[in-house]
């Protein structure tokens, strides 16, 4: 039996999300079957509304006018961050899909299997995009990452090719976003995307964790060289609110030393560490 | 590596230059970027909540442009400022014939579901000069508009052969200006349909 690595299960749940936002705006314009509209900022499914935690918070805030249907859409992938943690970042968003599939291109044509990080920043920045971010939409009355957001503009381009043949201009956030790979992998999502903060934050209290078994572990860091979050796995970072559970370092371990933990357990700093 | 290095300092800073210019506009357009987009035939879909609170309300998810099925319902992009990314009908280029589905899609509320009846997207005016109807010294008698406009004998009405529009019952779908047959060489359009919630000024507090 062919043992599926989480990292293959994600690219394919990845996939299927990125194809998602391609193929409901092709359902909606030739054929008016109109089951699912939206991406991920706000995705009708039927009757099943999943509103982004972040944008539905922004408008609340600036206008400060609870509509039922917005409240009751923010319940599932806030349930879901809650739970899961930070997995619509790691799991679902397009952009990780663009980042990711450049990467494996990246690979298939040159030798070099990992690249370092260039530029390695304070880990804390997250925090103050997400303020600034709140703080900037407060001041000027009007949510901003909601036409700003990446994740949100890979939708909105593939809607308006299909719809008008137009590409709108924002768009030149998303090369921006992934030029800033090059810099160290996954820029952006490390340290500047307020969406992935606030998931973060809504995930610190989550189950399920990537633990460091500890039995067997020869202290060799290789999953800390592939984290693509830069965190450290062997020493418990994969506890952090930091780390948004791909499973990466699970597949690069050679001794079987890290797992998704479903149990609850005692922080990490009253664990052993490794000598 | 040194040449390397500046190189690619070099790239990044021009980089930079191409991404500011793009994104920020420049400082005659900036006073643009705060104010509401909308002006003459050129409207926000049906049930839209005033235009001051809209681009607050609006999560941009382009969900009433997908299941819009006369793809009237357009985006604005990034030129115009704060309210980028919100919808907006067209009626020149395809009027808005009040189906009903976008107000039923919209998940915050900034469109709101509403009887095709109660819609006031705008009101229709016409223009006394140039519809052929109205001119004085015209004999001709066009009722193109009265025709085609959903809430016939309510909201146009032919009185004295020629057509009157009553604001109580004027939705401004747009069908009419849509089908005006005066054009763009001919002066405009002879019926226009003036956005609402666009030139109101919100009442004072009294002295």
């Amino acid at each position: 039996m062919i043992r599926w690595k989480w990292s293959n299960k994600r690219f394919l749940v990845l996939t299927g999300a990125f194809s998602l936002l391609l193929v409901a705006p092709l359902l909606n314009f030739y054929y008016d079957i109109n089951f699912i509209q939206g991406w991920y900022q706000s995705i009708g499914i039927g009757d099943f509304w999943i509103v982004s935690p972040l944008e539905g918070l922004e408008s609340l805030l600036v206008t400060r006018d609870p509509f039922g249907p917005l409240l009751t859409a923010l319940i599932f992938p806030v349930l879901l961050a809650l739970v899961l943690g930070r997995v619509f970042c790691s799991w679902i968003c397009p952009i990780t899909f663009l980042s990711e599939l450049s990467e494996r291109l990246k690979q298939l044509l040159s030798k070099r299997t990992t690249t370092p990080d260039r530029w390695v920043l304070f880990r804390q920045i997250l925090w103050f995009a997400l303020g600034l971010e709140l703080f900037l939409s407060l001041v000027l009355g009007a949510p901003i990452f909601v036409f700003l957001s990446p994740p949100g503009l890979v939708g909105r381009e593939l809607m308006s090719f299909v719809f008008f043949r137009t590409l709108p201009l924002e768009g030149l956030i998303i090369i921006f976003v992934l030029i800033l790979n090059l810099l160290s992998k996954r820029f952006y999502c490390r340290y500047l995307c307020p969406l992935g903060a606030f998931l973060a934050l809504l995930g610190a209290r989550r189950r399920v964790r990537v633990k460091n078994i500890m039995q067997n572990c020869k202290g060799c860091r290789t999953c800390d060289h592939s984290c693509p979050m830069g965190l450290s796995p062997s020493v418990g970072e994969g506890m952090t609110v930091y780390c948004w559970n791909c499973g990466t370092c699970i597949d690069n371990c050679s001794y079987g030393q890290l797992e998704f933990n479903l149990k609850k357990v005692e922080p990490y700093s009253s664990m052993p560490i490794q000598k | 590596m040194a040449e390397k290095g500046r190189s690619r300092r070099t790239a990044l800073k021009l980089l930079a230059v191409v991404t500011g210019f793009f994104c920020f506009p420049t400082v005659s357009q900036a006073k643009t970027l705060a104010t509401s987009p909308l002006r003459d035939n050129l409207l926000r879909p049906p049930g839209a909540v005033m235009e001051h609170h809209y681009p607050g309300k609006c999560i941009r998810c382009g969900r009433c442009v997908e299941v819009c099925p006369y793809h009237c319902v357009e985006l604005l992009d990034i030129r115009h400022g704060l309210s980028a990314g919100t919808p907006i009908i067209d009626i020149e280029k395809s009027p808005c014939f009040l189906c009903m589905k976008c107000v039923h899609v919209c998940p915050t509320g900034a469109l709101l579901p509403i009887e095709q009846h109660e819609t006031r997207m705008g009101l229709a005016v016409i223009d006394h000069h140039t519809c052929v109807s109205w001119k004085p010294d015209s004999l001709l008698m066009c009722k193109t508009c009265y025709n085609v406009c959903p809430f016939r004998d309510t909201a146009i009405r032919m009185e004295e052969f020629r057509p009157h529009v009553d604001e109580r019952y004027c939705t401004g779908c747009g069908i009419c200006t849509n089908a005006c047959l005066i054009n763009r060489d001919q002066g405009g359009k002879a019926i226009n349909v003036k956005p609402i919630y666009a030139t109101i000024k919100l009442p004072e507090a009294p002295q």
